[in-house]
């Protein structure tokens, strides 16, 4: 007797482990159904947290606002998004580990790129070989195109796009100004950048009277700028980072240099620039790829450039980068493509990247066949009354140039 | 007339790296401590400053006398309780324990600041001085006046004052100081104190001059390595002639060779020192 109920015990037992598991089966399998992961590959310590961790809040955001609208809809179902992250620890190699680890253990549908060109191209090898979609969201070199992949897209355009456009403002509205020094931080973005605009100089007819690199860590422009001042140029370009500039246009000012042009990228991009810098940010030009100065109406989730502004702001209580917003923008492009593709096939949605041809809050939108972006104008910009007002491209033009920095 | 201006500009430079090195320099010397936290301590000054001028609109000359005070308290109590633990360890030891600590609060720092760059600008800016063409900006020369001030009273305290020359003793010959009734312990915290102290009143003047941000703190470390090892370890006045070598220096190197191998130059330098005069220019075992 005891033992027939024993048998019965067991067997009720057993059959309830048995409904736990397969209800916890399907629970979980309608998890893994209803949720389209992202691996977003990010140095959220080390040197390039500060980037990083701007990165992150643009991804978040876009998750956030995709996720309040329902989610991705993909054959009348709705899909949430899920952003799965990992530290590099600023270290390019492991960059490259992390990716394969999110492709091949974390199942991720998708892949954002690592921060910079560098590290962007060495993690796209491993993304191309499991033929993963992959969105970059801070890469310019042409050289992170130049591989012939087919699953790689980035958000920026060539270098020469932010300096050819500015050249070409000032040769037109200061038709005085001849003679050019650039200075440029030696370091991979604002070196290019720097060349760049060497060559769009001369090819405008410029003197280029000085040009000079100096070290990342320098503690003083004094004897720089004296070199500078005794060649008197009319047109005084810049590059580097925020600490940088503000210390190279604070000694601007000791040494009383002034002149009819003064561009600085990238620091008046950012909004903690223009209020350190204070009065004298006033009327320096710069260049970006976007700026939440400019307007557009998109098709994406965030509808148009300023309510992305507004969610930004509302969210974090600071105005949003080019970097941060490039970073939504990347995850509302995926967001497009999947809907368009109507499949979470990874080969469908990146046909869609491929073919994509629309306006976002980031501007309008096509990929070239290296998957570059190149429907971008990226805005020129100068900070007028401790604004940044869009000088051009002209559809979103919100003013003229101003001459005189002093 | 630039090479003046080139002259000036190295002149004020140099007092300026002064400022930042003497508290490092003291505390290399008297207690045998590479203070990896004196960067940070700079950096926690200018905040200091910054926030007064912020909040309460207080002039940076003004928080120098809070500063002052509050960094001398702050390092007594970290080699009080710290550092004297470990004060007669090898140097690695006590090296490990400022990084840690270093590492501590520069960490705090980018968590309650962030490590976004910050600028103190005066309403109204002081602007600067101009004399035969060669200008110079005035908050850089009243730094430059505070360094060698700052230099001078170090200079006064450790020559003049009974405590001053219990830290010279303890610095000379320690076992022979305590034979002659000196508390080392105290003494040690006393020299840190001061160490952090003059890092404090370095940071304040720093705000004025430039960006605020936990991240600059390693360069500040870095060029008081530097200048420690060029005018030699444990002289006051061989932080101000480290100093303004190594401005003179970049300075001119910037002018012949570009700004790019200014630093190269100064490290060059700092190589040829360590072989050949590893003193440096005025190292001496005492501080007369």
């Amino acid at each position: 007797m005891f033992g027939w109920k024993w048998v019965r015990c067991s067997a009720f037992l057993g059959s309830a482990a048995l409904a736990i598991a397969a209800l916890s089966a399907s629970a979980s399998g309608a998890r893994a159904e209803d949720v389209i992961r992202f691996g977003a590959p990010l140095p959220l310590t080390g040197p390039l947290a500060p980037e990083g961790i701007k990165q992150k809040q643009g991804y978040d955001l876009w998750a956030e606002q995709a996720n309040k609208a329902g989610g991705i809809s993909v054959g009348g179902k709705k899909y949430k998004v899920e952003i799965v992250y990992s530290d590099y620890q600023s270290n390019t190699p492991r960059a490259v580990q992390t990716t394969e680890q999110m492709i091949t253990q974390d199942n991720v549908n998708f892949m954002f790129g690592a921060f910079g060109s560098g590290a962007a191209k060495a993690a796209s090898t491993i993304s191309e070989k499991y033929k993963v979609p992959t969105i970059a969201a801070a890469a310019s070199s042409s050289q992170v195109y130049d591989q012939g992949y087919k699953y790689f897209f980035g958000t920026f355009t060539p270098n020469d796009t932010l300096t050819t456009p500015l050249t070409k403002i000032i040769k037109d509205k200061a038709p005085d100004v001849k003679k050019v020094a650039i200075l440029a931080r030696n370091d991979l973005f604002p070196l290019a950048i720097a060349q760049e605009e060497e060559k769009s100089a001369k090819a405008n007819g410029f003197d280029v009277v000085y040009f000079e690199k100096y070290a990342i860590g320098t503690l003083d422009f004094s004897a720089v700028l004296s070199q500078m001042k005794s060649l008197s140029p009319q047109w005084i370009f810049v590059t580097g980072y925020v600490n940088d500039l503000l210390l190279v246009r604070k000694q601007m000012v000791d040494q009383q240099m002034k002149a009819p042009v003064v561009t600085m990228i990238a620091g008046p991009a950012y909004q903690d620039f223009i209020d350190s810098a204070g009065k004298s940010a006033e009327n320096l030009t710069s260049a970006s790829w976007w700026h939440p100065a400019e307007e557009y109406q998109g098709k994406d989730v965030f509808g148009s450039t300023s309510n992305f502004v507004k969610l930004f702001r509302a969210k974090y209580h600071s105005e949003p980068d080019y970097g941060q917003a490039s970073a939504s923008v990347s995850g509302a492009l995926f967001q497009l493509a999947i809907e368009k593709a109507n499949s979470l096939d990874r080969d469908k949605v990146r046909d869609a990247l491929a073919n994509m041809n629309t306006v976002t809050f980031w501007g309008p939108v096509r990929f070239g066949a290296n998957g570059q972006i190149n429907s971008l104008e990226p805005p020129v910009f100068q900070i007028q009354n401790a604004k940044a007002v869009v000088l051009f491209p002209d559809a979103i033009k919100q003013g003229d140039l101003k001459l005189g920095v002093e | 007339m630039w090479v003046a201006q080139v002259l000036v500009n190295a002149l004020v430079l140099g007092c300026l790296y002064a400022c930042i090195s003497i508290g490092f320099s003291l505390v290399w010397g008297v207690l045998n401590v590479i203070n990896l936290i004196h960067g940070s301590f700079i950096v926690l000054g200018s905040y200091l400053a910054f926030g007064l001028y912020q909040s309460m609109s207080i002039s940076p000359w003004y928080a120098l006398i809070v500063a002052a005070p509050l960094f001398f308290v702050f390092g007594y109590l970290l080699q009080l309780l710290l550092l004297n633990r470990v004060i007669n360890a090898p140097v690695l030891v006590t090296l490990t324990l400022t990084f840690g600590l270093d590492l501590i609060l520069n960490n705090a720092m980018i968590y309650f600041f962030k490590a976004d760059y910050r600028k103190l600008t005066l309403n109204p800016p002081m602007g600067s001085l101009s004399l035969f063409g060669v200008v110079v900006p005035v908050d850089r020369l009243i730094a430059t006046v505070a360094a060698l001030a700052l230099t001078g009273l170090l200079y006064l305290l450790l020559r003049r004052l009974r405590v001053g020359r219990a830290i010279v003793a303890v610095r000379l010959d320690r076992d022979a100081a305590v034979l002659m009734g000196v508390n080392v312990k105290s003494i040690h915290a006393i020299a840190f104190g001061l160490g952090a102290a003059l890092a404090g009143c370095a940071g304040v003047l720093m705000a004025l001059i430039y960006p605020i941000s936990p991240l600059t703190s390693s360069t500040f470390l870095g060029k008081a390595f530097v200048v420690c090892v060029l005018g030699g370890l444990g002289s006051v006045s061989g932080a101000l002639a480290g100093g303004l070598l190594l401005a003179l220096v970049e300075g001119v190197g910037t002018t012949f060779l570009g700004p790019e191998y200014a630093t190269t130059l100064s490290f060059i330098l700092l190589i040829i020192f360590l072989i050949v005069r590893p003193q440096g220019l005025l190292g001496r075992k005492g501080f007369e």
